[in-house]
């Protein structure tokens, strides 16, 4: 008895898995034909709905990602110790910059900022401030870790790493008796580097077209049943 | 409140984050966790809000609640059907329904596929393979060559094939190896070149928030 209800479960499974594969080919393969087919065929047209569909899909599945994050945040309150103080101020961020969405909106401020939007101030104070901070603070981080590469083990890579590393850095610095410097860098990044990116993009598009192939035939684990 | 009374609050808003940020640099510290914290609720409630006027509300507006009347009941089905997948992903949190959740996903990966597809082989790969044959039309000979072979020499670094010798061992030919080394050479000169760009933007965005944090201070200080 047990086992045959194993067997239908495995079956199931596996049914469930033929389902998810003949969907996502349908659905890529349509997809495929009706990006490089005309715009006003019936099939670009298929194509056209499939990608606002998507595009809405992905809308509620940010919406499911930031339920997620703020349920998981509003989990850790109790515990104090084990960051439940940072988890208040996630959920007090979140709150704050809803709420004064909510009153740009509805138009709700009062005497002098009558008919100002707050929002968009907020976003430039808080959002790109401690954006750009970050991304200031990245480099030091890359000075120190171009440091500790030497220190770690010197290498003919290494070297080559760190030598292209200074020709660009050099050659960035407006200085009147280093002008060859400049000449040097601009050449290393029209050609060699131009050479290396272009092999290394080919290579990323090679890549795409293999994983994406094997996911149209179902040989990913993405979307398949354990 | 005025806005001027606003933007001086949002100045020293400012002022306060960056040094909350900065001082990471000292040690891993509870002002920078805090920084990191309000950028983290701040990103998740804009990205929401973005989600909701920027896509949800008008794709809602246009199919289910269409004040046209013209608009098929088809079309109006359309319109739940995204936000239907969507509710679908929820159940993945319960091991039970988990596999109700897939629909949305394989919806997404299938369309995301041929998206992805097409973009590598029209984007990608003809352009540059086209760019990579023309090398010698807009340079000399040397550059021509140099651009040629480092591009073909990085493509050979990726490419694990090799024989394997009666003990095991993979081994591959000379001239693969040879291929495959200058290749190295290649992809080691373009990271490194790209970390010392990373480096100068990184650096241009330093001093650009410490000149807006100076004029700030020193409009404060009325210099």
């Amino acid at each position: 008895m047990q086992a045959d209800r194993k067997t239908r479960r495995r079956r199931r499974l596996k049914l469930g898995n033929a389902v998810n594969a003949t969907l996502v080919l349908a659905l890529g393969f349509t997809t495929m034909v009706g990006l490089i087919s005309p715009a006003d065929s019936t099939v670009g047209l298929t194509a056209d709905i499939f990608l606002q569909l998507a595009g809405v899909l992905a809308a509620v599945a940010v919406l499911v990602g930031v339920s997620n994050l703020l349920f998981v945040h509003l989990g850790r309150l109790p515990r104090v110790r084990k960051g439940g103080f940072y988890s208040l101020v996630v959920i007090l961020s979140a709150a704050a910059v809803t709420a004064v969405h909510v009153l740009d909106r509805t138009d709700a401020w009062g005497g002098d900022l009558e008919g100002e939007k707050v929002g968009p101030r907020l976003f430039g104070v808080i959002q790109v401030t401690l954006e750009s901070a970050l991304a200031g603070l990245v480099f030091f981080f890359l000075v120190y870790a171009a440091y500790r590469l030497m220190r770690h083990r010197v290498t003919w890579a290494n070297l080559v790493f760190l030598a292209a590393v200074l020709i660009v850095l050099v050659g960035w610095l407006p200085l009147k008796d280093w002008e060859g410097a400049g000449d040097v860098r601009d050449w290393l990044m029209e050609i060699p580097v131009t050479a290396g990116s272009r092999g290394l993009l080919i290579g990323i598009g090679l890549g795409t077209v293999t994983v994406g192939v094997r996911v149209l035939l179902g040989r990913e684990r993405a979307y398949r049943e354990p | 409140m005025t806005v001027e009374n606003l933007d001086l609050i949002a100045g020293w808003a400012g002022l306060v984050l960056t040094l909350m940020v900065f001082s990471y640099l000292l040690a891993d510290n509870f002002l920078y966790r805090i920084a990191v914290h309000v950028l983290i609720g701040t990103a998740a409630a804009y990205i929401a809000i973005a989600a909701v006027e920027e896509v949800l509300l008008p794709w809602l507006r246009a199919t289910v609640f269409s004040d046209d009347a013209e608009t098929s009941a088809s079309i109006r089905a359309l319109g739940i059907l995204p936000i239907f997948l969507g509710a679908l992903l929820l159940l993945k949190a319960s091991p039970r329904f988990a596999r109700m959740g897939n629909f949305g996903t394989v919806f997404m990966i299938g369309i995301g596929t041929g998206v992805a597809l097409v973009g590598a082989v029209i984007g990608t790969v003809l352009p540059l393979a086209r760019d990579a044959s023309n090398s010698f039309d807009h340079e000399s000979v040397l550059n021509g060559a140099v651009l040629l072979v480092g591009t073909l020499c990085t493509l050979v670094y990726f490419q694990y094939l090799s024989r394997r010798r009666s003990d095991g061992e993979p081994v591959n030919r000379v001239h693969i190896r040879t291929l495959r080394f200058v290749g190295q050479g290649f992809v080691t000169l373009t990271l490194g070149a790209l970390y010392a760009s990373a480096i100068l933007t990184s650096l241009s965005i330093f001093s650009s928030v410490i000149q807006d944090q100076l004029r700030f201070i020193l409009d404060q200080l009325g210099g």
